[in-house]
């Protein structure tokens, strides 16, 4: 770092907007020209294969409406981790809040023998919960004896995946299927109404764009918001201005968690309309909401765009598994290469190169 | 069958599938005490088996395999490296996408690998004088193969450099205190790399262990997981590399018994049991001096940056 | 800046709202050029379930000049009405073929969204005019294999390592045992289950399990050669599952089962083409075939019925049957397959008197099952030892 060099690295004091939405659209590009190199290298034209993805993802209806369907849970576990991330709390364990949100819904569903208008709202109240609790765990952990969060967080997803695994090869499991792993199928009031022909579970799309202007009222404008805001940028100004990080910390896991349990009810009720392998529920969403919330750059109304494209990118994926027969983890190589792209993309938002000698 | 040739045969299982584990434990313990967390141990496995096999397969040889494996894992952490200590990103971030990368490319890379048997696996020796030792001899010298022991002489090895030499001075240093660590003229840098490097070579030894010693075949996603493991397995030794091979070997002893005692005990509940593990043993060491001894690395997951902000 | 976010938001949405309707293909024409697709709930490159099928579909193509195939690999059970309706609108798809259990209702949803289209389910019961239902079951062929098992074991203790306690895989564990026992009445079959249909180190360490309690024969239902790979490493017989595996161990693959998707597929698609089946008479067709179909095959690998090197041991031992005397296993194995893979069906491995281990009597004297009996079969029959989920 002390030799003298071409260039010279500067950090930005502060990023501008327009600079931020930039890099990223242009480390995208750059992540799909690394990927069409592959492609080629498989023998397929990767000028074709990305006309199928956006054919597929964006210009037809089937598409369209998979990009979005794709994009429900994303936006609802992507809203709650922004607020989480704003006050540094690394929830990664947005799938396993969803998987126990998907656990209290079919529960209510199949069990709770609630009057048929009631059902949902049980449903969705039910899964908030149950994703709250499972992600007030870790923050109490953390806020009360300091215990890494991102660890935490990951080992209770894998606690909520045998969970689910034990409820429907034992207890849960559907007397009407045949004895193979799934619960019974839920009763008609306790599934969701899509648009049309569609998968687009509807109540659940308008739930998350509701959470997402709410979210960002929060953190704009109120107190909470603030106080949220100061414990992740600043700890000590926090402590000094009064403000409880415990309070804070068991908010935001409440927020977050519930969230995410929420889009486990959406996945569950609007979807598969019964619990299944947990894989099956959720696909690895909660992950990718990490990489949404990221790219979002922990802004909840940015959230909507971001997880809309990820929506893309797995309905673009399902189409040039389609038409290409690739493998499907292709689709992890896409996000991984995104993802890698974006982060190299930070140095330059962040940091001004100048190539010279110059000493300033 | 008497509860003797019991122990044993449990024993045994618990080395052969306890030392992939204890491989990529043994390197993510060292990444993460250099203050590196890297998630991506699991995309680092797959690659490792994959590189392994196809080496193993075109080679004829499975020595060279493993070799490819650690090379290929190596320098698929170099990527962690790169992004989390050069460029300071997000580790969490940055070791999802690397799992995520491996997964995906393992996959592409691997179609058309699967369903060939490898001609030659690495061979399970039995020692002639040794194994007639009463119980001990069995386990350990029956059977097994030379990573086995390999990993049994690395907890040894990576013990000593990490508590007994500058080395092991410089890394600890450096993941607990780095700015005090480079006041006193150690690169920070350097060593994080060399840890993290460290972590991807073994990570990729575990994977090549897999393909062509546990079960001398390819199958796309064959790591199963067992990279979460390793992260779990890391916390619960407390990241000293001798707790490490106790707990990747007690986990082993569990999943094999999770098989045995079927009858008797659910096997989700077995399953989860490593991961509430890790969870109980941070709450019981989040506090007094078991905390400063046994706790984390202080600057787990904080880049490092000299004089800024 | 926010506005945008919104504005973009709502744009995006309102386009989705606007879609009211997908356009509805034409229906086929039979003698016209055919496009078919299938959903495969694994990787084509599992050497089990998927691989068979899509093995199948090869033939198919390779067979039919005016058939064109297109397949989706690795879909996760609740995807396939997505996959379903892009090889229908996007790929001009005529026949669709769902292989899992767990694409049942998926598959019905969508045939009832798409009338004029072709869907087969595998292993499911619901059918639809569009809609029929296929499955080609081994259970005979594990009865074949369980006499042979039963005249190899030694320690009187027979394995079978089990991918989920669900009827097809207990319905195949219960066959095998009535087959072990036929030669040898005082063998066990001990049970393990690896609650995965994939998991090689699952399979390992419950081979490995049953290894050390004794077991000294093996079969298994997982979607991989490991049970096959682990027992010779250990110098024991086993039998391959669903794909030939013999090259996994050559000396020690004693036979197994081979399935033959393409006698299904290649009889439903010649009678797409010929206008016998259309998209309005499917409600009553159910493929359930077995030996006699030719939808499944035993054996260590294509025409090797038995692996040679095991020929000795098994003419070595003799059983006495009440009908055809004493006679040596290999050549009971040869007279049974026989007997089962001819039209009539003189026998059936779940031919009453059958009891379960819980002494219940489960098939009565003269009986047989029927196919809903079959495919509902939760009981373990005597001489099965180990965990049983879900039993009656």
């Amino acid at each position: 770092m002390k030799k003298p060099s071409l260039f010279r690295v500067e950090r930005r004091p502060v990023v501008p907007g327009h600079v931020v939405v930039l890099v990223s659209i242009l480390a995208i590009f750059a992540a799909l020209v690394a990927a069409g190199i592959f492609f080629e290298a498989y023998g397929i034209s990767a000028i074709r294969a990305y006309q199928l993805i956006a054919k597929g993802a964006l210009g037809s209806k089937l598409g369209l409406a998979e990009t979005v369907r794709r994009a429900i849970p994303l936006l609802l576990c992507g809203v709650g981790l922004t607020i989480a991330f704003r006050a540094l709390f690394w929830n990664i364990g947005a799938e396993g809040q969803l998987l126990l949100g998907a656990v209290a819904a079919a529960g209510v569903a199949l069990f709770s023998g609630l009057p048929d208008v009631l059902l949902l709202p049980a449903m969705f109240i039910a899964g908030f919960l149950a994703g709250a609790l499972w992600g007030l765990i870790p923050a109490v952990l953390k806020a009360r004896l300091g215990i890494n969060d991102v660890i935490t967080t990951l080992m209770m997803n894998y606690i909520a995946i045998y969970l689910v695994e034990w409820l429907i090869h034992g207890p849960w499991r559907g007397p009407s299927m045949r004895g193979f792993a799934y619960t019974d199928k839920f009763p008609s009031a306790a599934i969701l109404p899509t648009i049309s022909w569609t998968r687009i579970h509807w109540p659940t799309l308008l739930l998350g764009l509701v959470v997402a202007v709410l979210a960002y009222v929060l953190i704009a404008r109120t107190r909470a918001g603030f106080e949220i805001r100061v414990v992740g940028e600043n700890p000590e100004a926090a402590r000094f201005a009064g403000i409880s990080a415990f309070k804070t910390t068991l908010l935001v896991m409440i927020i977050s968690g519930g969230l995410a349990g929420l889009a486990g009810v959406g996945e569950v009720a609007g979807i598969h309309r019964m619990l299944l392998g947990p894989t099956r529920i959720s696909m690895g969403y909660g992950y990718t909401a990490i990489i949404v919330a990221w790219l979002a750059r922990r802004n909840p109304l940015a959230v909507i765009v971001t997880s809309l494209l990820f929506g893309i990118i797995m309905s673009g994926g399902d189409v040039i598994r389609v038409s290409l027969g690739l493998p499907f983890q292709v689709i992890n190589l896409f996000n991984g290469l995104i993802l890698f792209f974006l982060i190299g993309s930070e140095l330059l938002m962040h940091y001004r190169i100048s190539f010279s000698f110059r000493r300033q | 069958m008497g509860w003797e040739t019991w122990f044993i045969v449990t024993l045994s299982r618990t080395l052969a599938y306890g030392t992939p584990l204890l491989l990529a434990t043994l390197g993510e313990i060292y990444t993460e005490r250099s203050g590196v967390l890297n998630l991506g141990v699991e995309g680092m496995m797959i690659m490792g088996a994959y590189a392994a096999f196809s080496t193993a397969y075109t080679t004829g040889s499975p020595w060279l395999g493993i070799v490819a494996g650690a090379l290929v894992g190596g320098a698929f952490s170099l990527i962690h490296a790169f992004a989390s200590i050069t460029l300071k990103a997000n580790q969490v971030i940055s070791g999802l996408s690397l799992t995520m990368l491996g997964l995906g490319l393992s996959g592409v890379l691997g179609r058309g690998w699967e369903g060939r048997p490898l001609p030659a696996s690495i061979p399970e020796i039995t020692a002639p004088g040794l194994s007639k030792i009463p119980f001990l001899g069995p386990i350990l010298f029956e059977g097994q193969n030379l990573i086995v022991y390999f990993s049994i002489l690395l907890v040894v090895v990576m013990w000593y450099i990490l508590y007994r030499t500058r080395i092991g001075i410089a890394v600890r240093a450096v993941g607990e205190n780095p700015a005090a660590a480079d006041s006193l003229g150690i690169s920070v840098n350097k060593v994080r790399y060399l840890c993290t490097i460290v972590g991807g070579i073994l990570a990729g030894m575990a994977g090549g262990y897999l393909s062509v010693a546990y079960r001398p075949a390819w199958t796309e996603g064959m790591t199963g997981g067992m990279g979460w493991i390793v992260i779990a397995l890391t916390i619960f030794a407390f990241w000293n590399p001798a707790i490490g091979m106790l707990g990747a070997y007690l986990f082993a002893a569990l999943y094999h018994l999770s098989f045995r005692l079927q009858p008797w005990v659910s096997p989700e509940l077995l399953k989860a049991m490593p991961y509430a593990f890790a969870i109980i043993v941070l709450i019981a060491i989040s506090r007094g001096t078991l905390h400063k001894k046994m706790g984390a690395p202080a600057a787990l997951t904080l880049p490092y940056s000299r004089g800024e902000e | 800046m926010k506005t945008r976010f919104v504005l973009i938001a709502i744009v995006l949405l309102a386009l989705v709202f606007g879609l009211s309707t997908l356009t509805v293909a034409k229906e086929y024409i039979p003698g016209s050029s055919l496009k078919v697709g299938f959903i495969y709930v694994g990787p084509i490159g599992d050497l089990g379930w998927t691989y068979a099928h899509d093995e199948a579909r090869r033939i198919c193509e390779d067979v039919f000049p005016w058939l064109e195939t297109v397949y989706v690999e690795s879909v996760p059970e609740g995807e396939e009405g997505l996959f379903i309706d892009k090889l229908i609108l996007e790929e001009d798809c005529d026949v669709v073929f769902t292989t899992s259990f767990g694409f049942m209702d998926g598959t019905l949803d969508a045939a009832q969204r798409h009338p004029d289209k072709i869907f087969a389910h595998c292993s499911g019961f619901k059918r639809n005019a569009n809609m029929m239902t296929y499955m080609a079951d081994f259970y005979q062929i594990y009865y074949l294999n369980g006499l042979m098992a039963g005249a190899l074991t030694k320690s009187h203790k027979v394995a079978y390592v089990g991918a989920f306690p669900i009827p097809e895989v207990k319905r195949h564990m219960d066959a095998f045992a009535i087959g072990v026992q036929e030669v040898d009445p005082e063998a066990e079959l001990h049970v393990r289950w690896i609650y995965e249909w994939f998991s090689p180190t699952a399979a390992k360490e419950a081979t490995e399990a049953l290894i050390a309690d004794g077991c000294d024969v093996f079969a298994f239902t997982e979607d991989s050669p490991t049970v096959v790979q682990v027992a010779a490493e250990s110098g024991l017989p086993s039998f391959g599952h669903y794909s030939p595996m013999y090259n996994f161990g050559p000396e020690h693959v004693v036979s197994g089962q081979i399935a033959h998707w393409e006698a299904i597929y290649l009889d439903f698609l010649a009678k797409v083409y010929a206008g016998v089946y259309t998209a309005r008479n499917l409600a009553e067709v159910n493929y359930w075939w077995l030996l006699k179909e030719g939808a499944v095959e035993i054996g260590a690998k294509p025409g090797m019925l038995i692996n040679p090197v095991h020929e000795d041991e098994l003419r070595a031992v003799t059983v006495n049957d009440p009908i055809l005397g004493t006679i040596n296993v290999w050549d009971l194995v040869m007279k049974r397959l026989e007997q089962m893979s001819d039209a009539s069906m003189v026998v059936d491995p779940f031919q009453g008197p059958v009891y379960d281990r819980k002494l219940n009597l489960r098939v009565p004297q003269g009986l047989r099952m029927s196919e809903f009996e079959l495919t509902t079969m939760e009981w373990a029959v005597e001489g099965i030892v180990g965990p049983w989920p879900g039993e009656p």
